[in-house]
């Protein structure tokens, strides 16, 4: 069986893939996949009749019960009848409907082959989950083929509203399915079946979501509209997507599950039936209003649907026997109706009934195909749909719930049924013409492969309701897999003269006055199509209203804001930590908030600053104020006894004052809106509740004061484990040199982006052409330049002091590179860019690309020495001046990182400040 | 064979340098990316081997032990991510190599690029919080270089919302290392699991807190998302693509990580599980008021990441199994969907619906390309999309968490929706205004040969994910079950001695 389902996918996809070089052989290639089943399954017959469900399985994911279980049984035998013996039928249809020349033919009926394959996993899956995946799969494939033609409008809106309908029932099943499942700790259909779960709320809550999705895929009411709209699609697929097989899924499913659950689930029955009798009946009606023969024979497919949701919902012996016979019957009058409305279209160009005309002698077999396709719809004696209506109303008389009301409503349906089949007839053989057809287009006949497969199947209609004994053992072995307790059944035209005879025959009668007193009952037919809500608007105005409430939600969620933006990060980020430690327990500590008033001082400089920083309107000053901020947090360092970390943060705050000044130059000099008071009073709330958290939270944190802290490790392993006397470096460039490595990448990569845009910048059409304010000039002192001269050599010296030193001294690579760094700012601020690209013959980026290679380089050494990722090596060495040195490996590491950081400051300013000082004073002038 | 722990993250590195230096020649930097990406993913599937084997690897930088020096560690989580990222990352740099563009006028990109290579893995494989940190930047500063390629002037624009985002999430992160350390004294994960344990819950809650809006901001969770949508769309393709695929789910893992390591229990489930629920369903319904390609696929990911969220939430081993298996997989597909996003923008000029349209005529490879990835996403088997999605569903189910159920089943629906908005504005309409060009109806492909490689590959993995679901869903339970009881993961960090 897996190999029938994997035939079908590689044969539909090799259509779809080569449908231009195989031209109408994708029609044969497609075609394939139901012609081997069909032939498998006849040759299986014999066995699954039997009642040996034939069983496979191929484990997919089995932790989450997820596995290709397939299981032939009985009823699945039966729908795979029809969907292998009719989709052999409508692939020969095909091969004479679409012109040889059709473009995309490859892919329309590779889609059909897809399809076919889908719709044998569905009735072959003895898995929930993997019903559910072949569901979702002919759910696909059916909006594909519906919307085949995607030029028209009409089209593309029918395929989405037929995946958005089926679709959302699907994903509802999927849940209602689950649950289920996990009500009766089996995904196994047959298992289900066989021992189903106790009813709970679960179970109820899980049943419904399985019908909301049965009956979307079979068209039930509310969820039918959608079937009419397929009608687009070419009548092939009709044919057999949308009369013969898909939308029989929710049926198929109902009648598996109903045996099971009609009985011990209360409101089953009376749900499920009124559901499809209601259907029935609105279908019937609105087939009575249609001219379009196609649209006819859909809302008429609605109420048989109606019809066959009702009967097997029963779940009663009688009613999966009756609803068997059913599906054959439907199957065979309804595909070959289709096909019927397929040749008459290919004929005359047209189906509908005010403009077809009487059929000429070589259309007569068409005819009667027709006639005999309407008259086991209606209910014809010695035509199957006969036989099936007799079981279906015996079965709704004894049904366990309303019996009297369950089978008035049936015989009204089916009166209505009688009704529009007549008017299928009627119209099909040009008796309701009102106009009169135009000469100029010749009727076409239609070739055999039009007629052939509609034959087929009004023979077997017809056969079989003379002589429904032919399926005794089909009907008996479906009944019998769906409810195990039903003995053999057998089939007969004739039970005597008995209420269901009589009201078989009402029904007739009271379809053919219907159809006689059309016109005086035009307002009674109405109402079909005035409902209150009926499914198109319905549907209209959910995508409307799920359209609107899409557009509102991200209007305000989403509105390009970054202030707004960074107020809801902020805020959230204080809300979340601060509610959840208030309403958990924390400690406070000793309420010892400062070490000491130098401490103390420094904090209300820091604070100080940051709020006049705020509250300037003058960008310098303000970024000025930052400054003091930086150097009172070094202020903080150098109090708590780290010089490293205070000469790092100098070097960088002196660096990132340079830098505020170079892109100043570029910007207004005031910022640009003050905002509006309310606005102000709402930032200042925000930042009082972030401020707040963050002081709750240093306080709840800082009273911890673990036992042992990774620090006191530091201090004690430096020198005896890191030989360095100092503890930053040693950790910088050995404990948490892995850090440090990171560090420098991004200094690296931040240097590459701003050298980059500043790149962009001066194309045309970059960043620049922006109406920023030309750049300011800064004025060259000659004696400044001398100076610095010297100045430089002095700082380069120390830079490497620093560097050499650091890992006993205060210093280190970074701190040395910064210094390094702040000398070749003070090369451009005296000799502009020019200066700083004499320093050396190289490019700024060779600084940074050897650095990044020195530091990974001592990295990946030791690893080549099957020791860790940076790990030191140690070697001592007598050095004149600086006497004993212990040379670590780390010291190639830290050579790296401060190669880095040269490399930065001459690519910073390499973007920022190389606009040639001359050219800029001459075409900024005057903007001072 | 600590070896392979590092490789990851100082090979990258090594070649961004050689990079660097080598800027003149294009062809010896692209040698130098490929080589060192495919190195990358040769380790990652040798480590993945080995912890799938032995549990959880794990290695100490410079030799020094857990909890003084920085630890590396692999457990079966960061295993396959690390494997996952490293597939990406090449297919993304081959499309890059092969679009027009993307690449070839800027030197700094494939330093720049394997520079973010190496924030993302250290991110995955560290076992520091502080270098989690470290990590996180690098990949961040990375992306601050990529998203502003080209320097188009609406490029910097929404560049500066992202960094500026960004960099407030960083300076976020640094507090909360700060507090943790302050309360903790380290920042080893293995070593914090058993100290944060012992304070105050009120403390413990609100670190968590911290930690989760931290990389929430990162991973776009609600309401910290807004900065994505705004500004992925306006990169170019590849870096989209791999932003798409890679950044947000470093959040993703990072929360994954902290909130089970360090923080087991201690965020009440109803708000992980309330995150996860709004993430989904404003993600979605932002793709749906979406008419422009990148934009929909965009809102996509935010709505995505509510579902890996809601398997953390549930903290089963199913849950956090189908956050695994779902992650790996929204990595593949969503990479995949936006190199399509980028070949139908070659292909038609735009990625605007209104402008596009007839594409399933004129460029039918794209409408297959389009499809697979998209209908994964939204769930349909035997794609990966279905058992992820089944897999997190019936997490929930188990876990009898109705609303959960009920929304990630809605949303399912939804993103159908909005995908099939993209389905019907680019390869079924026509184009709705009247200027647009339609490119003509060729038999020749819809861009070079390197930019749809890569993306048939990732197409191909939709289906290969999907179809191998049942090896790839055990592994992702026994991830599950490490995440879930950490006790194995602390010991072989802390307990193995320099």
């Amino acid at each position: 069986m897996t190999a029938l389902l994997t035939l079908h996918a590689v044969t539909g996809a090799i259509a779809i893939l080569f449908g231009r070089r195989l031209g109408r052989r994708a029609v044969y290639v497609a075609g394939l996949g139901p012609l081997v089943t069909f032939a498998w399954l006849i040759a299986e017959f014999g066995t699954i009749l039997d009642r040996e469900p034939i069983t496979e399985s191929v484990r997919w994911v089995p932790r989450l019960g997820l596995d290709f279980d397939l299981r032939a049984d009985g009823f699945g035998a039966l729908m795979l009848l029809l969907v292998a013996g009719i989709g052999v039928l409508v692939f020969v249809y095909s091969n004479a409907y679409f012109p040889p020349n059709k473009e995309g033919l490859g892919r329309l009926i590779g889609l059909v082959g897809l399809f076919a394959g889908s719709m044998v996993g569905l009735v072959l899956a003895d898995n929930l989950l993997i019903l559910y995946g072949f569901w979702e799969l002919t759910t696909i494939t059916s909006f594909l083929l519906i919307g085949n033609d995607h030029t028209d409008a009409r089209a593309r809106a029918a395929a989405l509203q037929a995946l958005l309908v089926t679709g959302a029932g699907g994903l509802a099943m999927l849940a209602g399915l689950l649950i289920v499942g996990h009500e009766a700790e089996t995904f196994s259909l047959s298992g289900l079946i066989a021992d189903p779960p106790a009813p709970s709320t679960a179970l109820t809550v899980g049943l419904a979501l399985v019908l909301v999705g049965a009956f979307s895929k079979s068209a039930q009411w509310p969820f039918h509209g959608w079937l009419p709209g397929a009608m687009v699609a070419p009548t092939p697929v009709s044919a057999y997507l949308h009369s013969a097989t898909m939308v029989k899924a929710g049926v198929y499913l109902i009648a598996r599950l109903a045996p099971a659950f009609a009985g011990p689930v209360g409101w089953w029955r009376p749900a499920v039936v009124t559901i499809g009798l209601t259907t029935m009946v609105v279908g019937g009606l609105r087939a009575l209003r249609q001219t379009d023969l196609k649209l006819l024979l859909a809302f008429g497919t609605v109420s048989q649907l109606g019809m066959m949701v009702a009967v097997f919902g029963l779940g009663t012996a009688d009613a999966v026997a009756a609803g068997s016979v059913l599906l054959l019957g439907h199957a065979a009058f309804k595909a070959a109706a289709f096909m019927v409305v397929g040749a008459l279209d290919h004929a005359h160009g047209t189906r509908d009934l005010r403009r077809l005309p009487r059929p000429e002698r070589g259309q007569r077999p068409v005819a009667l195909i027709g006639a005999i396709a309407a008259a086991s719809m209606a209910g014809v004696p010695f035509a199957l749909g006969f036989v099936a209506k007799e079981y279906d109303l015996e079965a709704l008389q004894h049904s366990p719930w309303a019996p009297g009301l369950v089978t008035a409503a049936a015989v009204v349906g089916s009166a209505l049924t009688a009704a529009y089949s007549l008017r299928f007839f009627w119209g099909s053989i040009g008796r309701m013409a009102t106009e009169s057809p135009d000469p100029a287009v010749a009727a076409r006949r239609s070739p055999p492969g039009l007629v052939v497969p509609g034959l087929v199947l009004t023979a077997a209609t017809f056969v079989a309701g003379v002589v429904p004994d032919v399926l005794d053992r089909l009907v008996s072995a479906s009944a019998a897999s769906l409810r195990p307790t039903v003995g053999s059944v057998h089939l007969d035209v004739f039970h005597g003269f008995n209420l269901t005879l009589v009201l078989s025959l009402v029904a007739l009668g009271g379809g053919a006055l219907i159809f006689a007193l059309r016109r005086p009952l035009e307002p009674v037919l109405a109402l079909g199509g005035e409902l209150p809500v009926t499914a198109a608007t319905g549907y209209a105005a959910a995508l409307r209203a799920l359209n609107r409430t899409a557009d509102r939600v991200t209007g305000v969620v989403q509105n390009g804001s970054l202030p707004i933006y960074l107020g809801v990060i902020v805020l959230t980020a204080a809300i979340v930590p601060g509610t959840l430690l208030l309403s958990g327990a924390w400690n406070d500590g000793d309420g010892a908030i400062v070490d000491s008033w130098s401490q103390a001082a420094i904090a209300a400089l820091i604070l100080g600053a940051a709020a006049a920083a705020t509250a300037l309107h003058r960008r310098f000053t303000a970024a000025l104020f930052l400054g003091v901020v930086g150097y009172a947090m070094a202020g903080l360092f150098v109090v708590r006894g780290a010089p490293d970390l205070a000469v790092t943060q100098v070097g960088i705050e002196t660096l990132t004052t340079v830098l505020f000044v170079l892109v100043l130059r570029r910007l207004p000099d005031r910022f640009e809106q003050r905002t509006a008071a309310p606005m102000r009073v709402l930032r200042i709330g925000v930042a009082v509740v972030v401020g707040l958290t963050v002081f709750g939270l240093a306080l709840a944190t800082g009273a911890e004061d673990p036992a042992t802290t990774v620090s006191d490790t530091f201090i004690e392993r430096a020198y005896p484990d890191g030989h360095g006397r100092n503890v930053v470096n040693v950790i910088l460039v050995d404990f948490r040199g892995f850090d440090t490595l990171g560090e420098i990448t991004v200094l690296a990569a931040a240097a590459i982006g701003a050298v980059a845009l500043a790149r962009a910048g001066r194309r045309p059409g970059g960043v620049r052409d922006s109406a920023a304010p030309p750049p300011v000039p800064l004025d060259r002192i000659t004696v400044l330049e001398v100076s610095t001269k010297v100045v430089f050599i002095a700082l380069s010296t120390a830079a490497i002091y620093l560097l050499l030193a650091g890992h006993n001294q205060p210093g280190g690579g970074f701190a040395g590179g910064i210094v390094a760094g702040a000398a070749v700012a003070l090369r451009y601020i005296s000799g502009g860019i020019e200066s700083v690209r004499r320093l050396s013959r190289s490019k700024p980026w060779t600084p940074l690309g050897v650095g990044l290679i020195t530091a990974a380089g001592a990295a990946i050494v030791p690893l080549l020495f099957g020791g860790s990722v940076l790990e030191s090596g140690v070697h001592t060495l007598d050095v004149p001046v600086l006497g004993e040195v212990k040379l670590t490996s780390a010291l190639a590491f830290d050579t790296g990182v401060f190669l880095v950081v040269i490399g930065l400051a001459m690519m910073v300013f390499e973007s920022f400040g190389d606009d040639p000082p001359a050219r800029s004073r001459d075409t900024a002038g005057g903007t001072r | 064979m600590n070896a392979l722990l590092a490789l990851p993250v100082v090979l990258p590195l090594l070649g961004a340098g050689v990079s660097v230096l080598v800027g003149r020649s294009r062809r010896a930097q692209r040698a130098v990316s490929i080589t060192v990406l495919t190195a990358i993913a040769a380790v990652a599937v040798a480590l993945l081997i080995q912890v799938d084997d032995r549990g959880v690897v794990v290695t100490s930088a410079g030799g020094w032990p857990a909890p003084m020096g920085i630890t590396l560690v692999a457990d079966r989580f960061s295993a396959v991510m690390l494997l996952t990222a490293a597939v990406m990352l090449l297919a993304v740099l081959l499309y890059a190599i092969g679009q027009p563009g993307a690449e070839r006028n800027h030197v700094g990109f494939q330093s720049v690029y394997l520079v973010l290579a190496a924030g993302v893995n250290a991110a995955f494989l560290t076992g520091d919080l502080f270098n989690l940190f470290v990590g996180i930047e690098m990949m961040l500063t990375a992306s601050y270089v990529l998203i502003t390629l080209g320097g188009r002037l609406d490029q910097v624009r929404s560049g500066m919302t992202y960094v500026v985002i960004s960099l407030m999430a960083s300076a976020l992160f640094l507090a909360a290392l700060a507090f943790t350390y302050a309360a903790a004294g380290t920042v080893n994960m293995a070593d914090l699991a058993g100290v944060v344990a012992g304070l105050p819950d009120g403390t413990r809650a609100a670190l968590a807190g911290l930690f989760l809006v931290v990389f929430g901001i990162k991973a776009g969770l609600f309401p910290l998302f807004f900065w994505l949508p705004d500004s992925y769309p306006t990169a170019p393709s590849p870096v989209t693509a791999i932003f798409a695929g890679l950044l947000t789910k470093v959040g993703v893992y990072a929360i994954i990580r902290t909130q089970t390591l360090i923080f087991p229990g201690a965020l009440p489930r109803w708000l992980v599980l309330t995150v996860a629920a709004l993430t989904m369903v404003t993600g979605v319904l932002g793709a749906i008021a979406q008419d422009d390609v990148k934009r929909i696929l965009s809102f996509h990911i935010i709505s995505h990441i509510g579902y890996m969220i809601m398997g953390l939430g549930l903290a089963t081993v199913a849950g956090l199994a189908g956050a695994v298996f779902y992650t790996v997989h929204h990595i593949v597909v969503k990479t995949g969907l936006f190199l399509t996003g980028g070949l139908i923008e070659h292909h038609g000029g735009s990625s605007r619906l209104s402008r596009l349209g007839n594409m399933v005529r004129t460029a039918p490879l794209l409408a297959v390309l389009f499809l697979v990835p998209a209908l994964s996403l939204a769930g349909i088997p035997p794609l990966s999309g279905f058992v992820a999605k089944l897999s997190l569903i019936d997490a929930a189910v188990a876990d009898r968490q109705w609303p959960m159920v009920a929304s990630s089943v809605a949303v399912s629906f939804l993103t159908l929706f909005a995908l099939m908005k993209i389905w019907f504005g680019v390869f079924w309409n026509g184009p709705d205004e009247p200027d647009a060009i339609e490119p003509p109806a060729t038999a020749a492909a819809p861009g070079p040969a390197l930019m749809l490689a890569p993306t048939i590959v990732l197409a191909l993995g939709a289906v290969l994910i999907g179809l191998g679901g049942g090896p790839l869903y055990d592994y992702s339970v026994r991830a599950a079950e490490q995440l879930h009881d950490p006790t194995a993961y602390v010991a072989a960090v802390l307990g193995e001695g320099p």
